[in-house]
Parts: structure tokens; sequence; C-alpha cells
């Protein structure tokens, strides 16, 4: 997200499978795991699992694959979701808290309620998303590392 | 108040014990909307749910919640079971409806999750 060149201190990549939704959380508990290990604080480990999870359930119940890229730095940590699959139409409407697009299936598994941008918004400093209908969705979040935010 | 507490006030059974039941729990969330849980429920909290998939387990353990209490005596599936094992979350279920389970919790003095600050009673 940033433009200068600096090299991670930590960068890992987990496949997601969509459809998959017993697996679904798999990535993010791994995220999780190497954020842990990594001496990341607690408040940090916290919001990047939770807005990570999110991004993860909107790949299983919507796209076809993909994959999280988590990368640690000094000052932050910055993950990028990345599926193929149908993309979004309306960003704008995505990030509208309460709007949906998900299936019932989604639903019955307690998630697909319209939360899931909105929640990761919540989460992180910065966000950005790339999509293209058809083709799918890139997004990348960035979170400082242990600063207390007012959310 | 405690697990065991929490778990005698709803008349609960073990599904999967808590291995550490006198640690004392900062609140309870009760949804069977994970999105909801992942955004307000706080870390070291109580989870009342009818949700009986592994993504309540799932989202309890990226919360750090203290433990899940299913409602309405609901079936509890061997995914889940194996969820709550393999993530350390303890797994209860109680035969009360969401509704009984919260009041009698909120009566015997179990505060509900807040963001710091904001909750004033």
């Amino acid at each position: 997200m940033r433009a200068m060149q600096e090299e991670p201190l930590v960068e890992r990549k987990f496949p997601i499978l969509g459809r998959a939704y017993f697996l679904g959380g798999r990535a993010s508990t791994s995220v999780k795991r190497v954020l842990t290990q990594a001496g990341v604080d607690e408040e940090t480990v916290q919001r990047v699992s939770v807005a990570c999870y999110e991004a993860e359930m909107n790949v299983v119940l919507h796209a076809t694959s993909g994959h999280v890229a988590v990368s640690i730095y000094e000052d932050r940590v910055e993950v990028v979701v990345v599926d193929r699959g149908p993309g979004i139409e309306d960003v704008d409407l995505a990030l509208r808290p309460g709007w949906s697009s998900a299936s019932e299936e989604a639903r019955s598994l307690g998630f697909g309620a319209g939360m899931g941008l909105p929640n990761i918004q919540q989460q992180v400093d910065e966000m950005h998303i790339e999509t293209t209908v058809g083709e799918g969705v890139r997004l990348a979040m960035s979170f400082r590392r242990g600063e207390r935010r007012n959310v | 108040m405690t697990i065991a507490q929490a778990v005698e006030v709803v008349k609960a059974e073990p599904v999967v014990p808590a291995e550490e039941t006198e640690s004392k729990l900062t609140g309870c969330f009760a949804s069977d909307l994970m999105s909801d849980v992942l955004a307000l429920a706080t870390p070291g909290s109580l989870l009342i749910t009818g949700l009986t998939t592994d993504q309540t387990i799932r989202t309890a353990a990226i919360r750090h919640l203290a433990a899940v209490i299913v409602i309405e005596d609901k079936e509890i599936s061997s995914d889940m079971r194996e969820a709550a094992r393999e993530e350390g979350i303890p797994l209860y279920r109680t035969p009360l409806s969401k509704y009984e389970a919260c009041a009698l919790l909120m009566n015997a003095g179990l505060r509900p999750c807040r963001r710091q600050g904001t909750f004033t009673r």
C-alpha cells in the first residue's frame, strides 16, 4: 500500500477455497497464528484476525477460489485477500451495513447479513478494493501495529 | 461470574467442557449472526447462540471468547464438536430459549459486552 520499497519481516500466503464452507476460517486462523508467533501485539492480532475472517468468508461465500497474503512490517501489518469470482457490482452499496447479496446457504452459516465489509472497515487503518465484475476482487488492508484506536 | 456459574444458571450440559471453569467471564453476547459477534463481542466473554455450525467455534476462537452455550437443546454436529476441541473453545448446551438464557444470566449479574466506556449502568 505504501510507495516505498521495504522488505517485510514475515510474509506468508494461505489458499482459500470457494464454497468449502467447512474450511471457512482456517486461513484466518493460520494468519492469526503467524501474527502471534511473530510477536505482534494482541490488539493488532485481534483487529487483523476479525477483518481477515470476514474477508475470508466473503471469498468462501461468493467466489470460486482465492488466497490471503499477510506481510508483517516493523510498524504495520498488511493483508491482501484476492479471489476469482463474480466480483462486486457496486462497491459503495456493498460497504453499506446490512446490504447483502449472499445466498440462503451463507445466511444459514451465520454470515451474509451484510456486515462483512463494514466490519472490515471498522478494523483497518486503510483499505482498498479493486474489483472487476465476472473476474474477482482484490482487497488490500493495512493495520498500524500497537496503536489503540477509537472504534 | 465464572464459566461454571453461568453453566449452572442456564442448566447447561457440557458438550466440550472447559478445562478451567473458574476463570471470570468479561461479559456476555447473544447472536446467531457471526459478523455481529466479530464486531461486538469482547475477548473473554460468553456467547449464547442458536447457530450450530463449526463457524460458531471459529468465530469464537478468532474473537478469543471464553465459551459458547447453544440454546434450545439443539443438535450439535460432530463437526462443531470437533472444531471446539481443536480450537479449545468450551461448548455447552442448554434446554432454555435464547431469551430465557439471557434473562437468567443478566439477573444473575453477568454484564453485556460493551465497548470500553459506553456501559453506564
